[in-house]
């Protein structure tokens, strides 16, 4: 159960309390600002290796290799009506370039024409750069450059035709390279970031010609230890033949760490497509769980140079530059709000939302109240301290309508919950994991990190943490339908909170959070008596069985059965407890009691809760949270949830 | 149980497993699918399509490839 206020829980539990909602709206998908790129400019420059960055002072740098020569232009205070197309010469160049900034620091690195590594240096913004140092021999065979810097070091990091390798300068003299201990038969692109380690991007393909993007991290000190190479981690892949290869990799940290790349294809219908990536929030650079590359449409083999300051997000090619703003204003429209339906329940949740709108403000171009839209509502009264509130889990505006009647306007917007996005993400490749590869949560952490959702813990089971299974997700299928089938394998559930989802193993041995009917008032109670859909579990493994039975529901209605095969389960016990976690998650389905109650505002799924209701003959009964259903009604001055519980 | 069609990708005749496309999947192959032993080891070459018969649909080993066409 979410933390309350005493002057909030004192205020949920009083007859006469007056609601106070908050409901925002904001264009993000599961916290993270969207990037709605706009275009800038459209010049005639050549494609060709290119780079960005944004100075101190809001400037934006861009350099261009193109026939031989290198180029580079600085646009202060850039927008809108900017001049993009004035480039200056600074000299021969070839193959690649790479441009970072720090405040005034600027640093501009470059393969000059004799295949050597070349550095310029500005301290006044970009305004102006000191002569050429040259800081790598031509037979370093330098193809791929990358700048990374932090206050009083700069990180050159160059990819030859198979490795990656680092030169850090530190009190202003360059030190020896280091190379990383991995090997890939081709590299076509590199990437480099500073945040707290020196975070990179590879693309290429391995000796087998099995193509990739990965990353990899440079230690600073934050998540790898000063100077030591991290394992390469698959971001994408493509086998050898299938045609599709990966190019051109960026890397920037406005917010959370966003990623682009090309994906090109070769086949009957060839493409070089922008794909752009971000991690979920909360999750480092080395946890490297990105959300499903999205398909941009801008092309070219280059890809773009990504640049970011204050709020925005800059793309770069020689001839465009496109803006996105990541503010993403949170609109409230708690002063609109006329009713309210929220549902919580395992692997689904809904919201519908009827909004005043006499003005038109909500339905004029430019609102966020738009399908896809984050929608985030807290729960809560006017309590004697003010109005509190409580945050629910979030919702994604799934279908916006206008209705006019009587001279009024009203918006109703239907909501999927963070499950709605795991539903509609869909493998686009075959995913696979041999046994002992990668634990269940690992696994799970991926595929939420997919569909856009930050995956983390309330608690988990030894399972979670143990079994590594073979597993694969088929093309086309949805996350949710491969994330149940994981959670099959485990006692854990995942509920959701904020913009999380969170594993969760409950125990019948937990401490209840809440207490109904003591303190809590209940306004209308009933009790179900079902049989479950099954009350004997047969688990089938590998030569290896067990039985679990629901004892008291096969006395009610004889036996029913399910019959589970799953070659992960090698041994008797991994098949008794198998058999045991399923009869439990059979128990856990069945609601056995409803309560109507002014709302929790606290209230979590899968909570462990007490309940006193004489009528139901219930005293202090430990019961489990298994659906929460809110209604809030404006004019007819309805406030209510109504809970389905559950065996503890 | 799932029946889903693919490609053969590869083949190893001494494990009789198969790298095999599993259709809708572009870029990847799913490795080590054991093959019928029923099907000749000399019909299962490369861009042959194929019928798979996933058991668990989740499991990748608790597959097999059991005809070969075209």
């Amino acid at each position: 159960m979410r933390f309350l206020p005493p002057s909030l829980v004192a205020a949920q539990r009083s007859p006469s309390a007056s609601p106070y909602l908050r409901v925002t709206v904001s264009e993000r998908t599961g916290g993270v600002a969207q990037a709605a790129f706009q275009r800038l400019y459209s010049g005639g420059e050549p494609e060709g290796p290119h780079a960005a960055a944004l100075a101190g002072d809001g400037s934006l740098l861009r350099a261009r290799i193109a026939g031989g020569q290198l180029y580079y232009q600085r646009v202060p205070s850039p927008g809108p009506g900017s001049s993009f197309g004035s480039w200056t010469a600074l000299g021969a160049a070839q193959r690649s370039l790479a441009l970072a900034a720090l405040g005034a620091q600027v640093l501009l690195a470059y393969v000059a024409a004799d295949g050597s590594v070349a550095v310029r240096e500005s301290q006044d913004y970009g305004a102006s750069f000191g002569a050429a140092a040259t800081v790598l021999p031509a037979t370093a065979g330098a193809q791929h450059l990358a700048l990374a810097l932090k206050p009083g070091e700069v990180l050159l990091a160059y990819a030859t035709t198979s490795q990656v390798a680092v030169l850090k300068r530190t009190g202003g003299a360059w030190g020896s390279p280091s190379a990383w201990p991995h090997s890939l038969g081709s590299i076509s692109g590199l990437a480099c970031h500073y945040g707290g380690d020196y975070n990179l991007a590879v693309t290429g393909a391995e000796a087998g010609g099995r193509a990739g993007l990965w990353t990899v991290v440079f230690g600073d000190g934050y998540r790898q230890g000063v100077g030591t190479w991290s394992a390469l981690r698959e971001v994408q892949r493509a086998d050898a033949g299938s045609g599709v290869a990966f190019a051109a990799p960026c890397l920037s940290a406005p917010d959370v760490y966003r990623l682009g790349l090309v994906e090109s294809y070769s086949g009957s219908q060839p493409y070089a497509r922008l794909q752009l990536s971000h991690l979920v929030p909360g999750i480092d650079f080395a946890d490297n769980w990105w959300r499903e590359p999205l398909p941009s449409d801008i092309t070219g083999a280059y890809g773009v140079a990504m640049a970011a300051a204050s709020g925005l997000l800059w793309l770069s090619t020689p001839n465009g530059v496109w803006r996105a703003d990541l503010s993403a204003p949170a609109l409230d429209v708690s002063d609109r709000l006329l009713a309210l339906e929220m549902e919580e329940v395992p692997l689904g949740g809904s919201l519908r939302l009827e909004l005043a709108d006499d003005d038109g403000s909500l339905w004029a171009a430019g609102s966020p109240l738009r399908p896809g839209a984050e929608v985030a509502v807290s729960l809560g009264y006017l309590t004697a301290e003010g109005p509190r509130t409580s945050p629910a889990p979030r919702y994604w505006a799934t279908t916006v309508e206008l209705r006019a009647e009587d001279g009024r306007r009203t918006l109703l917007l239907e909501g999927s919950s963070a499950w709605g996005l795991l539903s509609a993400w869909r493998a686009r490749r075959q995913f696979a994991w041999a046994a002992g590869e990668r634990n269940v949560f690992g696994i799970l952490s991926f595929l939420w990190a997919r569909a856009g959702v930050p995956f983390s813990t309330v608690s988990y089971s030894q399972a979670a943490v143990d079994l590594r299974p073979a597993f694969t997700v088929q093309p086309g299928q949805s996350g949710l339908e491969a994330v149940r089938r994981l959670l099959a394998l485990v006692p854990d559930v995942v509920l959701l909170s904020q913009n999380f989802a969170l594993l969760k193993h409950p125990q019948e041995t937990e401490a209840p959070v809440y207490a109904y009917g003591d303190g809590h008032p209940v306004l209308a109670a009933a009790a179900r008596r079902a049989l479950p859909v099954a009350n004997r579990v047969q688990v089938f493994g590998q030569g290896a069985f067990a039985e679990a039975f629901l004892w008291e529901s096969v006395a009610l209605g004889g036996d029913r059965l399910r019959q589970v095969h799953d070659l992960n389960v090698t041994s008797a016990a991994q098949a008794a407890d198998r058999a045991l976690w399923e009869a439990r998650r059979l128990l856990l389905s069945l609601v056995s009691e409803e309560l109507t109650v002014p709302p929790n505002c606290g209230q979590e799924l899968y909570d462990l809760v007490t309940v006193t209701e004489p009528s139901l003959g219930l005293a202090a009964a430990r019961r489990r949270v298994l659906s929460i259903r809110t209604g809030y009604d404006a004019r007819r001055g309805l406030y209510r949830q109504r809970l389905g519980l559950g065996a503890p | 149980m799932e029946v889903v069609k693919g490609v053969v990708r590869a083949f190893d005749s001494a494990s009789y497993r198969a790298t095999v496309q599993v259709a809708g999947s572009l870029a990847v192959w799913l490795e080590g699918v054991p093959v019928a032993r029923s099907v000749p080891a000399s019909v299962v070459t490369a861009g042959r399509r194929c019928v798979l018969v996933f058991f668990d649909a989740a499991n990748p080993q608790d597959a097999v490839v059991v005809a070969v066409y075209d």
